[in-house]
């Protein structure tokens, strides 16, 4: 087994801390974009760039809702998205064990 | 605030993303975030356990030398009523940090906020009655205040928690809701120390659980 079985989407290290943040959270639930950010440690234009391709992926969905003047962008990982990390670290156990 | 390296180019691609160094990631991000999402920080579930044994301790020995038994003294409530102000403004300070941005199936909803609320508050109203009523001292002032609260507020949580199908706190309430039915077993002056145990180890418990699932490893099963 090499590498190039791992999930290109989710190996790399921003993304992959990004769907490791989201599932931690029980599943159904969202997470404010703003906190996730500052989970991260990422400017919001990076974590942007990031998040579209995990949505384009259909990994994450986020939502945009508006509270009078303020509006919030929730995010969260899909049934897929949690899929394809539990694929991703199944396919990483496989490979660590073979090292 | 940390910046990672923004690494965008995908590993087999240019990258050098090592799958030990992933393996490593995966595993300090996900523990990370359940501490950082956890409502019931492990800590506070020490210090609570602690500290109620050791008020209803105080309350077991005020009144164990009574007889035949009457309440607890003035020396000791305002200790009991203090834990509980603190008790409960310490759970809603670090709940609304750990759960700051998250929304969703997890939250409370309103109505259950409202059973859980209607319980607390009506066991004191029910002991108001009880005063009026002129039920005996062993029972308004000790079997009571201290079983009636845990019973009712501990199978409620149970409930609320089963039905969304959250098994750790589930078992939480039911362990809360035994202790309540032994302290009855206990006698007026008993249940208050019966209660503390309980209490202490239902809380120190769930902190050692909440340790363990913290620190589990995703990639080592």
């Amino acid at each position: 087994m090499t590498t190039d079985e791992l999930d290109p989407l989710i190996h790399v290290p921003t993304r992959l801390k990004i769907v490791a943040t989201l599932a931690a959270l029980p599943d159904g639930d969202t997470l404010s974009f703003t906190r996730l950010q500052h989970m991260i440690g990422l400017t919001p234009g990076n974590l942007i760039i990031h998040l579209r391709k995990l949505e384009d992926a259909d990994y994450v969905s986020s939502t945009k809702a508006s509270n009078g003047n303020v509006s919030i962008t929730t995010v969260a990982l899909t049934s897929h998205g949690r899929k394809a990390l539990d694929a991703y670290t199944q396919a990483l156990r496989d490979l660590l064990s073979g090292l | 605030m940390s910046h990672t390296p923004d690494t965008t180019a995908p590993a087999g691609n240019g990258g050098s993303f090592d799958p030990r160094q992933a393996a490593a990631l995966l595993d300090q991000t996900t523990q990370q975030a359940r501490r950082q999402f956890e409502p019931a920080q492990p800590w506070l579930l020490v210090i609570r356990g602690v500290v109620v044994l050791a008020v209803l301790g105080a309350v077991w020995l005020n009144v164990r030398g009574q007889h035949p038994y009457q309440h607890p003294t003035a020396a000791v409530i305002p200790f009991v009523i203090a834990f509980g102000v603190l008790n409960l403004i310490a759970t809603l300070t670090v709940r609304r940090r750990a759960t700051a941005g998250v929304s969703g199936r997890s939250r409370l909803r309103p109505a259950e906020i409202a059973v859980l609320t209607v319980i607390w508050v009506g066991v004191y109203v029910v002991m108001g009655v009880m005063i009026g009523a002129g039920v005996s001292d062993r029972i308004v002032y000790g079997l009571y205040p201290v079983t009636a609260p845990l019973i009712l507020a501990g199978l409620a949580w149970a409930v609320i928690t089963a039905t969304r199908a959250d098994w750790q706190s589930c078992g939480t309430g039911l362990a809360v809701a035994i202790t309540g039915a032994v302290a009855l077993a206990a006698g007026p002056a008993g249940s208050w120390l019966a209660a503390g145990i309980g209490l202490c180890l239902t809380l120190l418990g769930s902190a050692a659980v909440i340790v363990w699932q913290q620190r589990r490893s995703v990639v080592q099963p």
